[in-house]
């Protein structure tokens, strides 16, 4: 009976382990254009105005995201990120514990949040 | 008591699994990814409770039920850890499915050189594999023994992967409990510093491929009762060398000055070598485990004995008297493998209260229908089987279909892989 949950449940789990890879191996999402154009550049001054918990913009790599709906989930105690609200902050992400960067995964999840383009300074 | 020892484990577990969700429970997070983080957690909490279930101390065992008990929790709960297990991911990669395909995948990509990844790939691997050899029971013991320790380091990386992580705290206490665990484990049962030394006193044959071996204490002994068993491993004799292993054998009578004795069956490679065993080969003795035939209750009752599982009863025989009217139903293939037959029939001559019926089955399996007593006849008997698994699965059912209510029929398999 064990013996078969074992086998049953080792064949499901790998079955859609590899149907996933090959899903986002295939996977080929519509052009969005070229939205990065019309996106808004965000100064320093104004992203320091987002500095707060609760209204937290960050600049990762020259893009910035408005973090504030993800930071009570990101997995890291508060003290370490909130510093960085309103700041330029792509050393700090790419460097987090033990100087590693953070995943694709987080590359990845970081996109639903970008809101603007950081501004040159001039 | 009985209800204390039956609610220690479930208490046990619950605490086990409980205390990690409850720490880790998120708020505020999309519904699949919490569900990943509670799987994971509960996951951890299983395999910790699992593993606690492999120390196997005397006081421990009994307050918990019995090693057969925690036995069969401990693979139950194993089973239930990895299943767990096998969904965390999953659930971690439907959390990313709403956004896209591309990031549900890239949460468990083994190939997105990220070390908590990787090292949840390496701890799920060595699950698999090591629970994959859990059910090859037909691997010598010691292959087998070895084999099924992957499943520990896999639970080792498991928790290195939560540390991986940034869960420090959690995944600290984790791996700290786990290490402590397996060292208990390792030093206490598998190098033996549990048991007792004693020295081989006799041997003597007792039936074709079984031997009766009687062991004096070189220092305390075990406080064994009759019904018990005690895992022993045999070491080195004059002419004799023994494979060191720890295996479970039923006692089948005491001496003098502590003596124990107990029936060992050529099964497998150790214990086919045991049948040459000789006087002054040391070994190591650590119990007793076992509740059968403990605490007897005041109404008739039936043993049913299949090959070696006529030990324990021969072993209560040679201690006491028989306080109810008792049948004991002994089946064995035929006279060359009937261990203790002509003490058992001198013994029933002698024992008012005790009917022997022994019966050769020959090769096939034995006629229940006819061999065992109707239903009426077994009203308000108390029913005790030993011998091997089919045995007791076809004597359970066979009593069952006989109006015998279940917690009346009481088993134990002494097999502890």
């Amino acid at each position: 009976m064990t013996r078969q949950l074992y086998i049953a449940s080792t064949t499901a789990f790998w079955l859609v382990v590899f149907g996933l890879g090959m899903t986002s191996a295939l996977w080929n999402p519509v052009e969005q254009g070229d939205a990065q154009a019309q996106e808004k550049a965000i100064t320093l001054a104004e992203l320091a105005k987002h500095a707060a918990p609760g209204n937290c913009w960050m600049a990762i790599r020259g893009s910035v995201y408005d973090l504030s709906a993800y930071l009570p989930t990101h997995p890291s105690p508060p003290d370490i990120v909130l510093p960085w609200c309103g700041k330029e902050a792509t050393e700090a992400y790419n460097t987090k514990t033990k100087g590693r960067p953070h995943t694709a995964y987080a590359d990845e999840l970081l996109q639903k949040y970008r809101i603007g383009i950081l501004a040159k300074a001039p | 008591m009985y209800r204390l020892r039956t609610l220690s484990l479930p208490t046990l577990l619950l605490f086990f699994v409980g205390m990690p969700v409850f720490w880790a429970f998120p708020e505020a997070l999309p519904f699949w990814r919490a569900l990943g983080i509670m799987l994971g957690w509960a996951g951890a909490g299983l395999l910790l409770f699992s593993l606690l279930l492999m120390v196997r101390e005397v006081e421990l065992a009994s307050r918990l039920g019995g090693l057969e008990r925690i036995t069969a929790w401990h693979h139950q709960t194993g089973m239930a850890a990895y299943l767990l297990l096998l969904l965390h991911p999953l659930a971690l990669a439907a959390a990313g499915w709403a956004e896209s395909p591309e990031l549900a995948w890239q949460v468990i990509s083994p190939f997105s050189e990220n070390w908590p990844v990787w090292l949840g790939w390496a701890g799920l691997i060595f699950l698999m594999l090591g629970l994959a050899t859990t059910f090859m029971h037909r691997l010598a013991y010691s292959t087998w023994r070895w084999l099924h320790s992957l499943l520990g380091l896999g639970v080792l990386i498991g928790f290195i992967h939560v540390l991986q992580l940034g869960i420090g705290a959690g995944g600290l206490l984790a791996l700290a409990s786990a290490v402590l665990i397996l060292l208990w484990r390792l030093l206490r049962v598998d190098l033996g510093t549990a048991a007792k030394p004693y020295i081989v006193t006799s041997v003597r044959s007792v039936a074709q491929s079984m031997v009766e071996v009687a062991l004096k204490p070189l220092a305390m002994p075990v406080d064994a009762e009759p019904g018990q068993f005690v895992l022993t491993a045999f070491f080195r004799g004059p002419n004799y060398r023994g494979c060191g292993e720890f295996h479970p054998f039923t006692i089948s009578g005491f001496g003098p000055e502590h003596e124990l004795r107990i029936g060992v069956k050529a099964l497998g490679d150790c214990t086919r070598r045991m049948q040459h065993l000789e006087p002054g080969v040391s070994a190591r003795v650590h119990g007793p485990f076992g509740e059968f035939l403990k605490a007897l209750p005041a109404r008739p009752l039936l043993w049913v004995a299949g090959g070696i599982g006529i030990t324990p009863f021969i072993g209560f025989l040679r201690q006491q008297p028989v306080d109810t009217p008792t049948t004991l139903i002994y089946f064995y293939r035929d006279d060359r493998d009937a261990a203790y037959l002509d003490e058992l029939t001198l013994l029933s001559a002698n024992r008012p209260g005790l009917v022997l019926q022994a019966e050769a089955t020959g090769a096939g399996v034995p006629n229940l229908d006819r061999s065992l007593p109707g239903a009426e006849a077994l009203a308000n008997h108390e029913c005790y089987v030993c011998g091997p698994p089919g045995l007791i699965d076809a004597v359970s059912r066979a009593l069952l279909e006989r109006s015998v209510p279940i917690e009346r029929i009481h088993f134990e398999h002494f097999d502890f892989r």
